[in-house]
């Protein structure tokens, strides 16, 4: 009952939706009808026939019984004269075997006609008139056996026995009319029938080949439609093979478009940072040159000098070129991040086996000093090797384990843990601290140019992250960050197990 | 540097054109300085008959002009039968690694990249004057 649900959805459904299947299914059943009431319309035919032929030999089983009665009759009468004639008792017995095979002959009529109203009383007729003329042959047998010859012969004479005959002739001729009559009635029902079924069966005929032609059209239609399927399916897979290098192009027109213009506007902004930083050490320059006149007349005649130059010389000019000097100075530094990064993504990658275990080794020994200080301990895992750019995989983990201990929380032994594994075609690795953590809504935003989480109280202009994330999509993995504030956190990595370069350059 | 060197400075932004001669000045280079903000009025000079005729060139280039590139103009006076002799220092912001090479296959002289530091920036343009006031330039005839 359950396995039967879903089918008998499935049929709902299918009889539900118009489709070319279900019109194709619908034409063969109906076809498959007319062909079952043409079969049984042949059946009914072919035991109409089988009831006709039946009603044929009876009629006939009638007419020669009957018939056959009247042979024996003459027969018996031929004997009687034979008899009469000759006075040989051999004629006399042709006489006795016909009339000993008429009970016989009168028992097969009765049963063949009984129950029949039409001629039952013909045959009761036919025997009685038979008896009769029996009975007149033997009284002229009689008489001719005693030697009265003339009287057997006067019986004779009297035509009796001739009438009866002519009478029985009479009924045999209108029983045989009778059967004709009903024949002929049958054969025209037969025949009718037989022209219907005909007809019929050509009605079906012709509708079964009409449904044929029917599903063939559609058959044909479906097929068509679903070469065009299958051709346009060819042409959208040969189409999406160039559309795929048409957009990889393009990405990477536009990818090195942004490279581009990282560099350029990096470069453009650097020309009048140097001016600002060029003519704020000439101001300097000349401040000290003001500061030393002032001195000088100071020393002379400390009247003559304002108080406000002195402050303005002394103070505010030296204050003011200092906070020009530390701000241009920033912006230097993020300048030459934003170079470094845009020269990053031009690099060439090239492809190597990496002993990840070394490597990472490598790093912490080379923050062991930091470490040591911090009484912090790395722990490295089994790390599974991979394929990969060497520089920007080490630039990668020395990033991420250097951050690591940089937020380690003073509260506790630091412990940072390197570990990975496979994952199907790509390696996982995990850089797992339990320092200070980042809180949830920072979770992207570190990754961002120049952003930082947390207390501001550790050295840094936020480009790590920034620099990591932007190496690792280049090598074609992921980065995703697990951590909760004051507990520490996890930086998942996923990279694929080789590095496949794209032809047209490299996607960042 | 013989004082007949003729130093031909093409640079856009006035302030590097200032800081640049000022620093020379401050080496005790006192040659004669001519300034060109723009490439075209550079090119016009340098490829007038007087320029061509007299006396031996020494030109200070910077990248990023306003009209064309300066490696187009490095190109220009290093096809020329006759300024291609004249000492090229490159004097610009970009340090990258392809301009760079791009430069010297050209026929540059001296690649200097602007340091944003002053100290540095000036040190470099002091230093370049100290080259200058022991480098010959070829004559050009």
């Amino acid at each position: 009952m359950l396995a039967l649900r879903p089918w008998l959805e499935a049929f709902g459904h299918f009889v539900r939706t118009p489709t070319l299947g279900r019109r194709i299914a619908s034409l063969l059943a109906l076809a498959i009808v007319l062909l079952l009431a043409i079969n049984i319309a042949v059946f009914v035919m072919i035991r109409r026939t089988a009831e006709f032929n039946d009603t044929v030999e009876h009629a006939q089983q009638v007419r020669f019984t009957a018939r056959e009665i009247l042979t024996r009759l003459v027969d018996a009468e031929t004997g009687q004269r034979g008899f009469m004639l000759t006075a040989r008792p051999e004629y006399l017995s042709v006489h006795d075997e016909a009339i000993q095979a008429m009970p016989d002959l009168f028992n097969e009529l009765n049963a063949l006609t009984e129950g029949d109203s039409d001629l039952q009383p013909r045959v009761e007729r036919i025997r009685d008139l038979s008896d009769r003329r029996l009975d007149v042959m033997e009284r002229s047998i009689v008489l001719a056996r005693t030697g009265r010859i003339g009287e057997a012969v006067s019986v004779i004479r009297a035509g009796q026995g001739k009438a009866l005959m002519d009478a029985m002739r009479a009924e045999i001729a209108a029983i045989d009319e009778v059967q004709a009559t009903r024949l002929q009635f049958r054969r025209r029902q037969s025949e009718w029938a037989g022209g219907v079924t005909v007809l019929a069966n050509a009605l079906g005929a012709l509708l079964i080949i009409i449904l044929a032609a029917a599903s063939a059209w559609l058959i044909r239609r479906y097929v068509i439609e679903i070469q065009a399927a299958r051709s346009a399916v060819d042409r959208l897979n040969a189409g999406l093979e160039h559309q795929v290098r048409h957009r990889t192009a393009d990405l990477t027109r536009a990818n090195e478009e942004i490279q581009r213009f990282a560099y350029i506007v990096s470069h453009d902004l650097r020309a009048p940072l140097v001016n600002v930083m060029g003519y704020t050490s000439e101001l300097e320059q000349a401040g000290k040159v003001l500061e030393r006149q002032v001195a000088a007349i100071e020393a002379r005649a400390p009247k003559a000098v304002d108080p406000e130059a002195v402050v303005a010389v002394r103070e505010d000019v030296p204050e003011a070129i200092g906070f020009i000097r530390t701000s241009t100075e920033k912006m230097d530094r993020l300048i030459n991040a934003i170079l470094k990064l845009s020269r990053e993504g031009r690099r060439n990658l090239v492809p190597e086996h990496l002993d990840m275990v070394s490597m990472v080794q490598k790093i912490a020994d080379s923050v062991r000093h930091q470490t040591e200080a911090a009484s912090a301990e790395i722990i490295i895992e089994p790390l599974p090797p991979m394929e990969s750019d060497r520089l920007s995989v080490e630039q990668i983990f020395g990033n991420l384990v250097d951050n690591a201990v940089k937020y380690l929380d003073h509260g506790r032994p630091g412990r940072i843990v390197v570990s990975g594994e496979e994952r199907g075609g790509d390696v996982v690795y995990r850089v797992a601290d339990n320092g200070r953590g980042v809180s949830d809504r920072d979770h992207e935003r570190i990754f961002e140019l120049f952003r930082r989480s947390g207390r501001q109280d550790r050295p840094g202009e936020g480009l790590g992250l920034a620099f990591v994330r932007n190496s690792v999509r280049r090598l074609g993995g992921e980065i995703t960050l697990e951590s909760e504030l004051g507990k520490g956190s996890t930086f998942i990595l996923k990279f694929p197990k080789r590095l496949m370069l794209a032809d047209a350059g490299d996607l960042a | 540097m013989s004082t007949s060197v003729k130093i031909v400075m093409i640079e856009d932004d006035l302030g590097h054109a200032k800081l640049i001669e000022k620093n020379i000045r401050r080496a005790n280079i006192a040659n004669e300085i001519a300034h060109f903000a723009d490439g075209d009025s550079a090119l016009d000079y340098l490829f007038s008959e007087p320029v061509k005729a007299n006396g031996p060139l020494l030109i200070l280039l910077d990248l990023n002009l306003p009209d064309m590139s300066g490696t187009e103009i490095l190109s220009r006076v290093k096809n020329d039968e006759r300024l291609r002799r004249a000492p090229v220092v490159v004097l610009t912001t970009t340090d990258d690694k392809v301009e760079i090479q791009r430069c010297y296959d050209l026929g540059c002289n001296v690649y200097i990249t602007k340091p944003v530091d002053y100290e540095s920036f000036a040190g470099a343009i002091r230093q370049l004057g100290l080259f200058l006031s022991v480098m010959q330039a070829p004559e050009i005839e």
